[in-house]
C-alpha cells in the first residue's frame, strides 16, 4: 500500500518533465521540418549520434560531466529557495583556478589533482558566496548580482590568460594556460574514450547530496528554508547561515564542473572552452527539469548531454543545423517552470479556499 | 412584501467540503439584515457567491424579482451589490479620492480628472455623512478612517445592499458605536445592509432581521424584537455555551519576565514601548488589545523573530535578550504561531517535516547529524491520535491540511515539546468548535501542570476564558493588568479602546 | 585624446536608448506585477527580427516593425506562461532568455546560413536624424543632433509613459494592479487584460531596443550580441524606483559607464579591465536600490498573508 503509493508520487512527479519533453521535441520537430528534413529521419540520426555505439555513449557522458556537476550545484541552492544564475562565472573560476593550482604546486600527481580540486572548488564557493554575501548583508537581489558577476568573472579570467598567465610557447599567441603536466591528468575511464574519472566523482556527489539533502539535519535545513524561510526562521534555522552555506557549496560544486573539464579533458584552461558550449545554462536546465532532486538532475544532465552530442552527430549527417537542440532546450525549459508552478500554484489556491471558508 | 434580494436553496461545495448547504435569505428595501455564525459557518462563502467572487454549485440569486447570475464582482457591483471586505481592498499609496473613484474614474478627453473627483467625494461624505479626508494617503488613515473609505468607495459605486463582512473585528469599542450609527442611517436613506458578523451585541443593536449559520446550514431565522443574545448564541453553537468553572490560583515563581522592551521610537512612533510584563508559572496571561497595537511584535521579540532596540527578556535564569531563535527553544520556550501559513508550517512540505521542525536537532531524534525518522514518526501518529488530525498520510504535504487540522498539528508540535514557556498566538483562529475545545483544554493542562503560557489573542471570550491574569496592550504598551475577577468585557473594551482606567471604573460604577 | 570630451557624451547618449527603451519596457511589467527578467531574450529577439526585417525588405522602417512585432511574439510567449500558466515570472524569464538564445542561433543557420554573426554590407543602418535649429547651437547641437531616431524615440516614450502612468485613467489602473492585485480585482479592473497590455507593450519596446542594437552602430547581429544589458536593463528600472523620470536617470549613468568602458579601451588598460566596469558598475547601483521590484529570497513572502 504504501510502496504503491510512493510509485505513483514518483510516477506523477515524472508526468510533467516528460510532457516538457514531449513539447520540446515537437517543437524541434517542427523546426526540423521547416528546414526541409525529415523527423524521424533526423531523430534516428540524433539518437544514434548520442547513443549509437559505445564511443557515442562515452562522448555523451563526458560532455554530461560538467552539466551533472553545474546541475548539483544549483540543485543546493535551488532546494534552500536562492536563484543563484551565477553557476558560469562560478565554473569559469574554478576552472582557471584549478589550473594554475595544478600547473604551480609543486609535488607529485595525487598532490596536483587534490590541489587543483580544492583551488576549483574554493574559487567558485567563494565567488558565489560573495553574491550570497551581498544578500544577506546588503540586500543586493541575487538573482541579478550572480548573473552580473557572470560577465566580470568570465572577463577576469580571460585577462589571467591572455596576460600574466598565457601560454607563449605556442606560435600563436592563443588565450590560454600553459598544459599542465601528465601525471595531474584525471585518468580516462576506458582507453581511448573521452569520458574521464570526473564522471565517476559527478556521480558519487550526486549520491551523496541526495543522502545529505534527504536525511540529514543540514539536508532538512536547506529544504525547509527554501520552502518558506519564515517557518525556517520561526523553527530555529539561522537562515543566514544555511543560505550563505548552500551558496558556497552551490558555487564550489559548479566549480568543480570547470576543475573536472580541465583536469580529465582540456589539460589547460582555454578562454571560451567552457562558456561556449553552455554549459552553465544547460546544468541549470537539468536542475530545473528534475525539481532539484541530486539524482534526477544528474539523469536530466545525462538526457540534455544526449541531446547536444546527439545534434553534433545530426549535423555531421544531415542538413539540419545543430543550433536545433537548443531550441528543443528552450521550449523544454519554459514548458518545465509552468509545471512547477502550476502545481504550486493549485496548493495554494487550495488553502486559501480553506482560508476563504473559515 | 417585495423582497430587493433571495438567495435560495443556495449550495457550495469544495471537492467533499459542504461549504453552503441549501441557504436561503431574504433582505427587504431599508433592512438590516445580520447574518451570524461561527468561523468557519459558511458566512464568508455565502457573501462571496452574492458578490460573485465564487460561483454557487447550486441554488439561485433573485435580485429585484429577477433572476441573476453574476460572473465576477464587476456583475455584482453593476447590479447594486456592493461589498466590503473585511481585509481592506485599498491602495495605500492612492489618496483617498483616488480609491474611491478606481474603477469609475471621472474622465475629461481620456485624463483621469483628479479635481471632479475630489469634489464628487467630497458631495458624497457630505450627502451620506461619512467623513473622510479626500486628499489623505489612503495608507496614513486609521483604520476606522480606512472603513470609512470603503463604505464610500460602494456607495460611489452605486451600491443599494451593501455587505460588511466582519466590519467591526478591526474597530475600536467606540469606532464600533459610529459604524453601527453610519449602518443605521444608511438603512434609513432606503440603502440595504447585509452585516456579517459573530458579535451578538451588535447584532441587536444594529439588525432588523437575524439568520443564523451553523456548519453551513441555516439553525435560525428571526426578527430581532423575537429573540435575545442567548437564544441566538444556543442557534450558533448548538447548545449552551459551557460557563467556566474557577480554578485554584497557583502562586508560582516568576517565569518569563520583560523589562523594559522597546522597539523603534527615536524619530518615529514607536512600535513597542517600555513594556514590561510577568508571566508565572502555573499562569496564563492573557494579552487583550484590538489587533495591531504592538501585539504581533512583542511574540516576535520575545521569540527571537525580531530585533529589539532597548530592553531586556529573561526566562527563568536564563538571559534571551539578543540570543537566537534556537537558544531561546532550547532555553525551553515553545510558540505557536499567530500565522500558521506563514510563521507555522511550510505549506509544500509533507506533514512529517512541518511536525519535524525543532525535533530534528533533539538527541532522541538526531544521530550524527542522520535524523532518525522511525521514532520521530511514532510520536507524530500520537499527536494524530490525540488531537484527531484528519490527514491521509505522514507524506502528504501540509498544504493539504485544512486550516484546523494543521493548526492542530502546529499545536501538537508545540505542546509535544514540554517546555516551560509557551507563546499561544491565536491558537484557535479559523478553527471548529471541536477543535477549539481540544486546544483550549490542552492549553488548561499546560497551565495546571505548572508552566506558563502567554495567550495572544483578538478574540476577547478567549482571552476571558483562558487567562488568569488580563493585560491589555495600547500603542506598545501595556495599559493595565487585570485580574481574572475582576475583568469584564466592558472594562476590557474601555482599556483596548485607549481609555482611562479610572475613567472605566467610574463607568462601570455608575452602572453598577 | 581627451577622456571626456563632447564625443563621449555624445556616445553615452547614444548607449543609452538601449538601456532606457528595455528598461521602460520592464517598468511597465513590474507596474502590473510582473518581475520581467526576460528582457534580455526580448531585446535579442527584437536585435534579429530587425535584421531579418532588414535583409528582406531593404527598408529601415520594416526592419524596425519587424523587430517590435518579433519581440512582441516572444513577449506575448512569456505572458502567457506567467499569466495564464501562472509560471513564476522569474524561471519563465530566464526560459524566455534561453529560448531565444537557441532561436536566434538556429535562425542565424536556417536563414542566412552562417554560424556567430551575420553581416551583409548591403544593408542600410538606422539614419541619422538631425535637429534643423539645435543642430547649429555649438555644442548642444552636436550632443542632442545627429542621433538614430530610435534615440528620440527612447526620451520621448519615457515621457509619454510618465503622462501615461499619471495623467491618464488607464494608467492609474495599470498602477492600481501592481500595487494591489486582490484588490484591482475585487473592484472588477480588467487585471489580465492590463497585464498583457503591459506584456505586449514592453515588447514594442524591446523591440526597438533590439532594433537599434542590432541597426543603430554597425548592421549587424551576433549571437548573444545583448551581453547582459537586458539585466542591466532590469537594474535601472529597479533603480528608478519603475518610475519613468527615475528610469531617464539611471540609464543615464549606465549609459555613461558604457560609452566610459569603450572609451578606456582606448587607454593601456587591459580590455577586459574596461569591458567589466559596465557590470560592476551595476552591482555597485544594487546596494542603493530601495524598490527591489521583486522581493528576495529573505525579504519575500511576506506578501502572502
Amino acid at each position: 500500500m504504501n510502496l504503491q503509493r510512493k510509485l505513483q508520487q514518483l510516477l506523477s512527479s515524472l508526468v510533467q518533465p516528460l510532457t516538457a519533453v514531449l513539447i520540446g521535441l515537437l517543437t524541434g520537430a517542427v523546426a526540423i521540418s521547416l528546414v526541409g528534413a525529415s523527423v524521424l529521419e533526423t531523430y534516428k540520426v540524433m539518437w544514434d549520434g548520442a547513443f549509437g555505439n559505445f564511443y557515442f555513449v562515452t562522448a555523451t557522458l563526458a560532455r554530461a560531466t560538467p552539466i551533472i556537476f553545474i546541475g548539483l550545484g544549483l540543485a543546493i541552492a535551488f532546494r534552500a529557495g536562492v536563484f543563484n544564475m551565477g553557476a558560469e562565472g562560478q565554473m569559469v573560476l574554478g576552472a582557471v583556478s584549478a589550473a594554475l593550482a595544478a600547473l604551480y604546486v609543486p609535488g607529485p600527481g595525487i598532490i596536483k589533482i587534490l590541489s587543483a580540486l580544492a583551488a576549483g572548488f574554493l574559487a567558485g564557493g567563494l565567488w558565489s558566496l560573495l553574491a550570497g554575501w551581498m544578500e544577506t548583508r546588503f540586500k543586493v537581489q541575487l538573482l541579478i548580482s550572480t548573473l552580473l558577476l557572470n560577465y566580470v568573472a568570465v572577463l577576469f579570467a580571460g585577462y589571467l590568460v591572455s596576460e600574466p598567465f598565457q601560454d607563449k610557447s605556442g606560435s600563436a599567441a592563443l588565450a590560454q594556460t600553459p598544459m599542465i603536466d601528465q601525471m595531474a591528468w584525471l585518468p580516462k575511464l576506458f582507453q581511448g574514450m573521452s569520458v574521464h574519472m570526473g564522471f565517476v566523482i559527478a556521480i558519487v556527489l550526486a549520491i551523496i547530496l541526495f543522502i545529505i539533502l534527504r536525511f540529514t539535519s543540514l539536508g532538512y535545513e536547506v529544504r525547509m528554508l527554501g520552502y518558506n524561510p519564515f517557518f525556517a526562521e520561526y523553527g530555529g534555522i539561522n537562515k543566514i547561515k544555511v543560505l550563505l552555506f548552500s551558496m558556497f557549496f552551490s558555487g564550489g560544486i559548479a566549480g568543480l564542473a570547470g576543475t573536472v573539464e580541465v583536469l580529465g579533458s582540456q589539460y589547460r584552461y582555454v578562454e571560451g572552452s567552457l562558456t561556449v558550449p553552455g554549459y552553465a545554462w544547460t546544468g541549470l536546465m537539468a536542475a530545473l527539469l528534475a525539481n532539484s532532486n541530486p539524482i534526477g538532475t544528474a539523469v536530466a544532465a545525462i538526457l540534455l548531454a544526449a541531446l547536444q552530442t546527439g545534434a553534433m552527430g545530426m549535423e555531421r549527417n544531415t542538413e539540419v543545423p545543430l543550433e536545433i537542440a537548443s531550441v528543443i532546450q528552450g521550449v523544454l525549459i519554459l514548458f518545465v517552470t509552468a509545471k512547477i508552478t502550476i502545481n504550486w500554484w493549485k496548493v495554494k489556491k487550495k488553502a486559501g479556499d480553506i482560508h476563504g471558508a473559515a | 412584501m417585495t423582497y430587493v434580494l433571495e438567495m435560495k436553496e443556495m449550495t457550495k461545495k469544495y471537492g467533499e467540503f459542504l461549504a453552503n448547504d441549501r441557504i436561503s435569505i431574504h433582505l427587504k428595501k431599508g433592512e438590516v439584515l445580520a447574518i451570524v455564525g461561527e468561523n468557519g459557518a459558511g458566512k464568508t462563502t455565502l457573501m462571496r457567491m452574492l458578490y460573485g467572487l465564487e460561483q454557487p454549485t447550486s441554488g439561485e440569486i433573485i435580485l429585484g424579482g429577477k433572476n441573476v447570475k453574476f460572473s465576477g464582482p464587476l456583475d455584482a457591483i453593476e447590479n447594486g451589490i456592493g461589498m466590503v471586505h473585511q481585509h481592506f481592498m485599498l491602495f495605500s499609496d492612492f489618496s483617498v479620492t483616488e480609491n474611491i473613484v478606481i474603477g469609475h474614474e471621472p474622465k475629461r478627453n481620456g485624463f483621469f480628472n483628479r479635481k471632479a473627483a475630489a469634489e464628487k467625494v467630497k458631495e458624497l461624505s457630505e450627502q451620506y455623512k461619512i467623513n473622510v479626508n479626500p486628499l489623505k494617503k489612503a495608507g496614513d488613515c486609521s483604520i476606522g478612517e480606512q472603513q470609512r473609505i470603503e463604505i464610500l468607495k460602494v456607495l460611489y459605486q452605486g451600491a443599494d445592499i451593501i455587505i460588511l463582512d466582519e466590519p467591526t473585528a478591526v474597530l475600536t469599542p467606540i469606532e464600533v458605536e459610529e459604524l453601527l450609527k453610519t449602518i443605521q442611517f444608511l438603512a434609513d436613506q432606503g440603502k440595504s445592509i447585509i452585516l456579517i458578523t459573530h458579535k451578538l451585541p451588535e447584532v441587536m443593536k444594529v439588525a432588523d432581521q437575524i439568520t443564523v449559520l451553523r456548519n453551513g446550514k441555516v439553525t435560525g431565522n428571526v426578527l430581532k424584537q423575537n429573540t435575545d443574545v442567548e437564544q441566538l448564541a444556543t442557534m450558533m453553537v448548538g447548545r449552551e455555551l459551557q460557563k467556566l468553572t474557577d480554578r485554584i490560583q497557583v502562586n508560582g515563581e516568576p517565569l518569563l519576565m520583560v523589562d523594559n522592551l522597546s522597539i523603534g521610537g527615536k524619530d518615529e512612533k514607536p512600535i513597542l514601548d517600555q513594556l514590561s510584563l510577568t508571566v508565572h508559572r502555573g499562569e496564563i496571561v492573557g494579552i487583550a488589545g484590538v489587533s495591531g497595537n504592538g501585539q504581533s511584535e512583542l511574540i516576535q521579540a520575545i521569540s527571537g523573530l525580531r530585533k529589539i532596540d532597548r530592553g531586556s527578556v529573561r526566562l527563568g535564569e536564563t538571559t534571551l535578550t539578543g540570543k537566537s531563535v534556537a537558544t531561546r527553544r532550547n532555553a525551553g520556550l515553545a510558540h505557536i504561531p499567530e500565522d500558521r501559513y506563514l510563521w507555522g508550517a511550510a505549506k509544500e512540505a509533507t506533514v512529517e517535516e512541518t511536525g519535524l521542525m525543532g525535533y530534528y536537532r533533539k538527541k532522541m531524534f538526531n544521530q550524527s547529524s542522520f535524523i532518525l525518522l522511525s521514532p520521530f514518526r511514532k510520536l507524530v501518529r500520537g499527536w494524530i491520535e490525540r488531537f484527531e488530525i484528519k490527514t491521509p498520510s505522514l507524506d502528504g504535504k501540509s498544504g493539504n491540511l485544512s486550516g484546523g487540522n494543521l493548526q492542530k498539528l502546529i499545536v501538537a508540535r508545540e505542546l509535544g515539546f514540554e517546555t516551560d514557556f509557551l507563546i499561544a498566538a491565536e491558537p484557535t483562529r479559523g478553527v471548529d468548535i471541536g477543535a477549539m475545545e481540544y486546544i483550549h483544554e490542552a492549553i488548561i493542562e499546560k497551565r495546571n501542570n505548572g508552566d506558563g503560557i502567554l495567550l495572544v489573542s483578538s478574540e476577547l471570550s478567549e482571552i476571558l476564558a483562558l487567562s488568569d491574569r488580563i493585560a491589555v496592550m495600547y500603542e506598545g504598551k501595556i495599559v493595565d493588568i487585570l485580574d481574572r475577577k475582576e475583568a469584564t468585557e466592558e472594562r476590557l473594551s474601555v482599556l483596548m479602546a485607549g481609555g482611562n482606567e479610572n475613567e472605566s471604573s467610574k463607568k462601570t460604577t455608575t452602572t453598577a | 585624446m581627451e577622456l571626456l570630451d563632447l564625443s563621449f557624451f555624445t556616445s553615452a547618449i547614444r548607449m543609452i536608448s538601449p538601456i532606457l527603451l528595455a528598461a521602460l519596457g520592464g517598468a511597465l511589467c513590474a507596474r502590473v506585477g510582473i518581475f520581467n527578467v526576460g528582457l534580455e531574450g526580448l531585446i535579442l529577439a527584437g536585435a534579429f527580427s530587425a535584421i531579418v526585417g532588414n535583409y528582406f525588405s531593404g527598408s529601415v522602417l520594416v526592419a524596425v516593425l519587424v523587430g517590435a512585432l518579433g519581440s512582441v511574439l516572444v513577449s506575448l510567449l512569456f505572458g502567457l506562461a506567467a499569466i495564464r500558466f501562472k509560471a513564476n515570472p522569474i524561471v519563465a524569464g530566464i526560459a524566455i532568455n534561453f529560448l531565444v538564445l537557441g532561436l536566434t542561433t538556429f535562425g542565424l543557420r536556417a536563414i542566412f546560413d552562417v554560424k556567430g554573426a551575420f553581416y551583409d554590407k548591403n544593408m542600410e543602418g538606422l539614419p541619422k536624424v538631425d535637429i534643423p535649429v539645435i543642430e547649429g547651437i555649438p555644442v548642444v547641437g552636436k550632443l542632442l543632433s545627429g542621433h538614430s531616431p530610435l534615440v528620440y524615440v527612447a526620451f520621448l516614450a519615457a515621457i509619454l509613459l510618465y503622462i501615461f502612468f499619471y495623467r491618464t485613467v488607464t494608467g492609474f489602473r495599470v498602477l492600481a494592479v501592481g500595487k494591489n492585485e486582490a484588490a484591482a480585482r475585487s473592484l472588477g479592473l480588467k487585471v489580465t487584460f492590463l497585464q498583457y497590455g503591459a506584456i505586449v507593450a514592453c515588447g514594442i519596446l524591446c523591440g526597438l531596443a533590439g532594433a537599434q542594437l542590432s541597426l543603430g552602430q554597425v548592421t549587424m547581429f551576433t549571437e548573444g550580441m545583448t551581453a547582459g544589458r537586458g539585466f542591466i536593463a532590469l537594474v535601472a528600472m529597479m533603480l528608478g524606483q519603475s518610475h519613468p523620470i527615475g528610469i531617464v536617470g539611471s540609464s543615464l549613468l549606465f549609459g555613461l559607464m558604457d560609452a566610459m568602458s569603450i572609451r578606456l579601451q582606448g587607454l593601456s588598460m587591459p580590455t577586459q579591465f574596461t569591458a567589466m566596469l559596465p557590470y560592476i558598475i551595476t552591482i555597485i547601483a544594487m546596494f542603493f536600490l530601495k524598490d527591489r521590484g521583486a522581493d528576495s529570497q529573505l525579504s519575500g513572502q511576506q506578501s502572502s498573508r
